[in-house]
Order: structure tokens, then sequence, then C-alpha cells
């Protein structure tokens, strides 16, 4: 059973990083740095916030860790892969094992929300029968079974950010990347939802949660990495933790 | 992963493949009618052509089983060597028959032939026409290097006073069917690359319309070749629909197109009537639409599929 494999891997802590950036610098204008000299290491299982004001980079890490940017410099080893060399085909199956959530949902609004987190299934080939059972299965876990037939703009902000996170981990990715998954909710289903990310972080995935909610910050506890001007300023470890 | 369970992952890629086609067709029925118009145009005008060329062909071809070449006898020739001298011919590489005609059946033929002018030989008194062997060729030496190495071959046989033959004719045949061929090329190249250029710029303009669709499949994990299967099967379907409305269109037009020109067809066609495509020559012409709305679809794709 893959989870069960991953909570095993998980309690192995830091030592084993999924996400591996050595002096990594992003420009996209010649003479300007969205990110500069940026070291870091997130281990297997960890629960990471990254924060900064608006501007900072947040988004620009984000990006260049699930691969839709290269880095203009230094190194990126995301699962043990290089993604600032890797060939363009070797990208895909290294988003299969990423989930991805964002602010703004990116859902389509033209298919029901059981086809939303489905797509995550067939793009990796899972047979129609199971796929159905495992959509079933994480819309229950997000609470949302009774509304799998209908569309996303029929739901309610909180219940499509649900149905995004329930899409991203439908295929228990290794790594969960979410860029402000709270910033167009109020802040109770702001809470409701840093739960559902937080329950997958306790069931082994290695989480990386993008935000500038302090309410968040301040009640979660984990460890964060804070960026300003696209530089890495304060990397605070979670209390506890030992490191 | 067993066996089983590839096949189940391969029919549900089939299914999805299938299933999304399918509601790309449906979400942007404008631009799948201006596909499917500009592919059933384009195969009618260029079916139109291939039509006239295929019957012009075939009447060339029917005209070319009639390219013989004669060989003029000896005077003294008597029936029995003239029997032997056939059989000696026949014998011939490129060689498929030889018809033997004595002096006294090309009189027949003048008379039959001249019609009314018969009195020109009987002003002659004796019968000047030589006896002769028609000899015509093999389909693969009916053109003009294969009637001067059949003539080279008969040339000096005993018997034989004169070779004749439409060589000039054969040329002029021959070019005429190159140049039909050439035409009809080139027209189609023209053609299908006109289509192209439309087809693929108005799929474009539905790739645009479901750029998040796009988006989001790449976020999940899709490669570029799962994304582009069902816009490519879009394109195929679109295509064959084209393809089969213009094999009807055609049908309807050769029609009711036929009972008008047919005077004219006449002195075109000579008495073999024109004939429509076979099956599977229109099942080519609906394949021909698939495959040029296939890659339309992959022409408006090249390059906007970025992962």
């Amino acid at each position: 059973m893959r989870t069960g494999s991953r909570d095993a891997e998980a309690s192995g802590g830091r030592d084993a990083a999924l996400v591996r950036l050595y002096h990594v610098s992003k420009s996209y204008l010649a003479g300007t740095w969205a990110l500069h000299d940026l070291t870091l290491e997130i281990g297997k299982g960890e629960f990471v916030f990254l924060t900064g004001p608006s501007g900072a980079g947040k988004t620009s890490l984000l990006r260049l860790i699930f691969a839709a940017e290269r880095p203009s410099d230094g190194q990126i080893l995301i699962l043990g892969r290089n993604v600032g060399r890797a060939r363009e085909s070797s990208i895909p199956p290294l988003r299969r094992r990423i989930g991805v959530v964002f602010q703004d949902f990116k859902l389509l609004p033209r298919r029901t929300v059981e086809e939303n987190v489905r797509l995550a299934l067939e793009v990796v080939g899972t047979p129609t029968r199971e796929a159905r059972a495992r959509t079933f299965a994480i819309l229950k876990q997000v609470g949302l079974q009774h509304r799998r037939h209908h569309h996303p703009l029929s739901l309610s902000g909180g219940e499509q950010q649900r149905v995004a996170i329930a899409r991203a981990l439908v295929n228990e990715p290794e790594l969960l990347l979410a860029d402000e998954p709270t910033g167009n909710l109020d802040p109770d289903m702001a809470l409701e939802i840093l739960d559902l990310i937080s329950g997958a972080a306790a069931r082994g995935t290695t989480v990386l949660v993008a935000t500038h909610d302090q309410t968040i910050l301040r009640r979660y506890r984990r460890r964060t990495l804070r960026l300003e001007a696209g530089r890495l300023v304060e990397d605070t470890p979670a209390p506890g933790s030992g490191t | 992963m067993s066996a089983p369970r590839a096949l189940r992952a391969f029919a549900a890629r089939v299914l999805y493949f299938a299933r999304t086609a399918l509601r790309g067709l449906r979400a942007s029925p404008l631009t799948s009618l201006v596909a499917v118009v500009t592919i059933t145009v384009t195969l009618i005008l260029a079916g139109a052509f291939a039509l006239v060329v295929k019957n012009m062909q075939g009447l060339l071809e029917r005209i070319g089983e009639d390219v013989t070449v004669t060989a003029y006898l000896d005077e003294g020739l008597a029936d029995q060597d003239r029997a032997a001298l056939a059989a000696r011919v026949r014998t011939v590489e490129g060689v498929q028959e030889v018809v033997s005609v004595s002096k006294d059946e090309a009189r027949q033929r003048f008379e039959r032939a001249g019609q009314g002018r018969a009195d020109l030989l009987q002003a002659l008194g004796e019968n000047p026409l030589p006896a002769s062997l028609e000899i015509s060729l093999a389909p693969d030496r009916r053109n003009a290097e294969g009637v001067r190495v059949v003539m080279e071959s008969l040339r000096g046989l005993p018997g034989i006073t004169e070779l004749a033959n439409a060589q000039d004719w054969v040329q002029g045949y021959a070019g005429a069917l190159s140049l039909l061929r050439a035409v009809g090329f080139g027209l189609g190249i023209m053609l299908a690359l006109a289509t192209l250029l439309i087809v693929s710029n108005t799929i474009r303009l539905a790739v645009y319309a479901r750029r998040d669709e796009i988006e989001i499949l790449t976020l999940v994990g899709a490669s570029r070749t799962f994304v582009a299967i069902p816009f490519l099967l879009e394109g195929a379907l679109q295509g064959a629909v084209g393809g089969a409305l213009a094999v009807a269109g055609l049908g309807g037009l050769y029609r009711l197109a036929l009972p008008s020109f047919g005077s004219a067809l006449t002195l075109v066609f000579g008495d073999s009537p024109p004939s429509f495509f076979s099956a599977s020559q229109m099942i080519a012409l609906i394949a021909a639409g698939a495959l040029l709305g296939v890659v339309s679809s992959a022409a408006s794709l090249a390059g906007g599929l970025r992962q």
C-alpha cells in the first residue's frame, strides 16, 4: 500500500529531502531578480509554510518547484530529479507525483465536481472503475460526495477549493504545493481548508503552502520560510522540531 | 502492472480520448462546422478533378490497348509461311497478340472503311494491299520505349518488309497522361495546403477557447500527446464527416450533371460511359478528409502545447 510506505518514509524526517534548491535565482527581466540565491531543503513528510509580502517571490518559487519555469541560475532537485536540466518529456511524470492547489481553484466549469477530480486519475490511465471509486473516496474525505454531480460554479468558494484539494490529492502525491489556497475564502473556510491540507501532511505527504495569512501561521505553527524581495530571509523551524 | 490492469488502463484512456473529442465538438459547434464545410468544399473540388482524371485516364488506357505495330509482309509469302511467321512473332518478348491479315482481308477492310471509295481499288485492278501482321503489345510495353524495343526485335525477321506504328501518338498519349497526373497532383497539393491553412486556423480558435483545460491538464501531469490526442481525434472526425459529405455531394452532382452533358461527354469519352468512384475510392476520399483534419489539428497545436 503506497500510503503506508510513505508513512514509514515520513518518519525518516528531513534527512531524505524531497525538495532541494542550491543557489537558485530566477529573473524574468534582465537586471531584476524574482528569486535570488535561494538555498533550502524540504524533507519527506514535512509541512512547511512559505510566507512573505506580495511580490516576494512565493509563486515564482512554487512554479520552479512544479517545473512550470526553469531557474535562471542554480540547481533544483525535486523528488530526486534536476528540473532545471530535465527534458520536457520528463516533466509530466514528475508532475503526476506533485499535487498543486491554487488560489483561483483552476477548475473546469463545464465539468462536474467528479469529472474535475477524476481528471488527475485519467491522465495517469487509472482504470475507469478504480478511478470512480477513488474519486468518490477523496470527495467523501473532503466532505463533498453529495455534490459530485454539481458543476463548480454552483458551489461556494470553500467548496470549490475543497474540490481542487481533492483533485490534488486523489493521485496520492508525494508533494503537495498550495499557492495562497485560502486567499479567496473567509476565515472559517480558510481554517477548514488548512485542516484538509494538514490532514494530508499527517498521512505522509510533504506539504508546502504559500500564504501571507498570519492567523494561519500562528495557528498551525510549522516550519516557515520567509521570502522578501526574492531572498530567503528567515527559515523558522517548527516549535519542538529540534532543528 | 498486471496485464488485465494494463488493458483496463488502455481502455480507460481510449474512453477518455473519445469522450473528450466528442465534448470538444459539442463545445465549439461553429468551429466544427467551419472545419467540416472547408474540408467538404476542398474535397468536392479535388474529387471532381480526380473524377475527370480517372475517366480520362480510363479512356486513354482503353485507347492505349489499341497500340499496335503493323508488320507488312512479302508479296509472295504463302499462307502457311504467314501463319508460321505469326507464331514466331508471338514468341517475341512484349508481344501480347498477333492477328494475321491476308491481302483479301486487307482489301475487305479498306472497302468497309472507305465507304463508297472501293472504286479506287477496282480502278487499280490488282489488289495493291499487302498482307500484314497486326501485333498488339503487352500492357507494360504500351509506351514509346516498349514499341521501340519490340520493333527492334521484329526488324530483320524473314518475310517482313516494313514495320509501321503509331509511335508519335504513343508518345503523345504518354505525355498527356503524365500532364494530367501532374496537374492533378499539383492541384491536390495546392488545395490541401489552402485547406490546411484555413482549417488549422479554425481549430486554433478551438484550442484557444480551451486553453484553461489545457493548462489544468498539464498541471496534473498530462503529456503533450495526452493533451493533443483528443484534438487530433476531433480533426479526424471533422475530416471524415467532410469527406463523407464530399462523396455524397459529388455523387449528387454526378447524377444531376450527367444527363445535361451527355452529348458533350460522348465527344470526350467516346462510347464508353463515364464512371463514378468505386467503393474503395470513396473510402479513400473519406480517409483523405480524415487525414486532412488530423494534419490541420496537428498544425494548429504545433508549438501551442508547452509543459
